[in-house]
């Protein structure tokens, strides 16, 4: 076995947590039953991860099986990575039936055809997900293995989600490999960026639960609440107030959980306006900020803003519409006449 | 901003483009500026007995720690403020030979800009160096700090900058005049106390957050605390204006600008020569109140 191979498995097995280490293996497939037995998954990790070296040896495994085992740990663990989303475009309406050899095939040639030394890699999961892990190197050296990009693409959509890491040189390829590849004709980035996923595919895939307008004339009332023990010397100051503030939240961001992102950023390139009486600036020109919102759960942390007293409900609909317009990145310039709304720019 | 003292900049520009962590600290007793060298042997010796003891910053090489204690008379506001006094500490290993150059690893500087009217009412054996900047491992700052405390039985203490004077430092800053304005103004709020904390980030294009405070200021040279708070205003509502979030209601943590960037948990950059004696004037009266 190519010693680069054995210390890229040593590596990739450091990696996950000890207590995962046995199921990863066994969805990795590539040693027995009988040979994941002699491993004592209880002893400290190098140790580990030195007993599934050695048993890669005795299997010979060569980059190809070693890329899978990475992809596994990437598939179970995708937060550890920044993920784009890009949307694929065609004209025409009918769906062709979609042929996962021919992808492959196609995909695989252009990307050699333009580069000799690649790794490239597919695993297909039963949610019609197919993760494709490219190592990159270039005319003259073999590929890193450890400058690799990842793409996940449901070919049931136009969405493909992109990890591309450290060499965005190849961005451009890989997008036109993926073009060529599934039979689209172009293929554009979104303004959506996360760690997380699952987030995004909820966003993109509306899976998250919409806030549709609904009108309630009495207040819902919840279900399988403990009765409160009602001090009567407690008052709720501005009960209505309160009231009023979570049905508006509810209104905007919906009931169900919020997807997960991290931040979202936007250029404003708005007029200053101020109380004429203050005589402050009042220029012709856009007043050129850059909003940066970060957290470590930025929707849920922006739903309780109002409630805690730090903004008013409802909620600009420019943070609200992150889910809905699938972008957490923006430009907004004044709309005339009216309040600045996001008008997209490319 | 004041004129600066006839300074030569070259002096003072390892200041410059280091971060920072601030101090105040109370009248030293008993310091002489003619001792300093005596001083760094006292220090050094007593760097290495600390180091004995298992307190030090660096484990397993043997390491000697060369200490310089030096003053920097370009470093004041006016005359009657002392001269400031550098403590450089360097590593020499023990395997180099003579000439090899030395590694700087810590930078603390005791300094008074303008600040003399603490020492106004002292006695003579009283030096007033009230503002403290340490660049380097917290563990060296730590043993200096223990140095200076327990031999000129003074007090360092961490200066915090509280939200109101990072919007005059905001305020002053955006109103200087810079060369090329490659640098946005940059504010940098918290709410920590959500169920998910936010971090808020707002910048401001140099030239408009400019032009928006030479509106706001009316007298060129002074500044006034309304003035100061009417800037503010205006950036808090135009936010407002397109988020509906009060940044009023949240923590100013830092502010960046051309000029300096300032942390609230009392870090500074200072980014300008041109304007150094100014931030460190704002930093020395800052270090006396906080003493006082």
């Amino acid at each position: 076995m190519d010693e680069t191979v054995a210390e890229y498995i040593r590596r990739t097995v450091l990696k996950i947590p000890r207590d995962e280490i046995k199921m990863m293996l066994q969805k990795w497939g590539f040693l027995s039953e009988a040979q994941l037995e002699t491993i004592n998954f209880h002893q400290i990790k190098d140790n580990i991860s030195q007993d599934v070296v050695q048993l890669c040896e005795e299997n010979s495994a060569d980059i190809k099986q070693a890329a899978v085992l990475d992809i596994i740990y990437n598939n179970i663990y995708p937060n550890k990575r920044i993920w784009s989303v890009y949307q694929m475009n065609k004209t025409g309406e009918e769906t062709e039936f979609f042929d996962l050899t021919d992808f492959k095939k196609k995909f695989k040639r252009l990307l050699r055809s333009a580069l000799k030394n690649v790794t490239i890699t597919f695993k297909e999961y039963e949610d019609n997900a197919i993760w494709i892990r490219i190592a990159w190197g270039t005319p003259y050296t073999k590929p890193n293995q450890y400058k690799t990009s990842y793409v996940v693409y449901h070919s049931q959509t136009s969405y493909v989600f992109i990890s591309a890491s450290v060499l965005k040189s190849n961005l451009p390829l890989l997008c036109q490999a993926l073009v060529v590849a599934s039979n689209y004709q172009d293929i554009r980035e979104m303004e959506l960026r996360s760690h997380s996923l699952n987030s995004l595919k909820d966003i993109v895939f509306k899976r998250y639960s919409q806030n549709f307008q609904t009108y309630s004339p009495r207040p819902l009332t919840e279900k399988n609440v403990a009765p409160e023990t009602v001090d009567l010397r407690i008052i709720q100051e501005n009960r209505n107030e309160k009231e009023r503030i979570q049905r508006l939240n509810r209104e905007v961001f919906g009931d169900g959980p919020q997807p997960k992102i991290e931040f979202a950023q936007y250029k404003l390139e708005t007029m200053f306006k101020s109380d004429p009486k203050m005589d402050v600036l009042d220029k012709k020109e856009p007043f050129r900020c850059l909003v940066k919102f970060s957290s470590p759960h930025l929707l849920e942390s922006l739903k309780s803003l109002a409630p805690a007293g730090m903004a008013d409900a409802p909620l600009s609909p420019l943070l609200t519409c992150i889910p809905q317009k699938a972008r957490n990145y923006f430009k907004i310039r004044e709309k005339k006449g009216v309040l600045p709304g996001s008008f997209v720019s490319p | 901003l004041p004129p600066q003292h006839n300074a030569d900049p070259q002096k003072t520009a390892f200041l410059l483009r280091k971060q920072w962590t601030l101090y105040s600290v109370t009248p030293l007793y008993g310091f002489s500026n003619a001792d300093l060298k005596h001083y760094a042997r006292l220090l050094s010796a007593f760097t290495a007995a600390e180091k004995q003891k298992g307190l030090a910053v660096e484990v397993g090489v043997e390491l000697d720690i060369k200490v310089t204690v030096s003053n920097v008379p370009d470093l004041k506001g006016s005359d009657r403020d002392q001269d400031a006094i550098l403590v450089q500490l360097s590593l020499r290993s023990s395997a180099s030979q003579k000439n090899s150059e030395d590694k700087l690893v810590w930078l603390g500087c005791f300094c008074c800009v303008f600040g003399d009217h603490l020492s106004e009412n002292l006695p003579e054996d009283f030096t007033c160096l009230p503002l403290f900047l340490a660049n380097g491992a917290e563990g060296y700052t730590s043993i200096v700090g223990s140095w200076f405390q327990k031999t000129f039985d003074c007090c360092f203490r961490r200066l915090a900058i509280s939200p109101l004077n990072l919007s005059w430092m905001a305020a002053m800053w955006t109103g200087c005049q810079v060369d090329k304005t490659t640098s946005a103004m940059e504010l940098v709020f918290s709410a920590p106390c959500l169920p998910y904390p936010l971090d808020i980030s707002y910048a401001i294009h140099p030239e408009d957050a400019k032009a928006l405070w030479d509106t706001v200021q009316k007298t060129p040279g002074e500044i006034t605390q309304e003035e100061v708070d009417i800037f503010m205003d205006c950036l808090y509502s135009h936010f407002h204006r397109h988020f509906k979030i009060h940044l009023s209601a949240t923590r100013l943590m830092k502010v960046s600008t051309a000029i300096a960037s300032a942390h609230c948990d009392g870090i500074i950059k200072f980014l300008q020569s041109k304007y150094l004696a100014g931030v460190l004037m704002l930093l020395t009266e800052l270090a006396i109140s906080q003493i006082q």
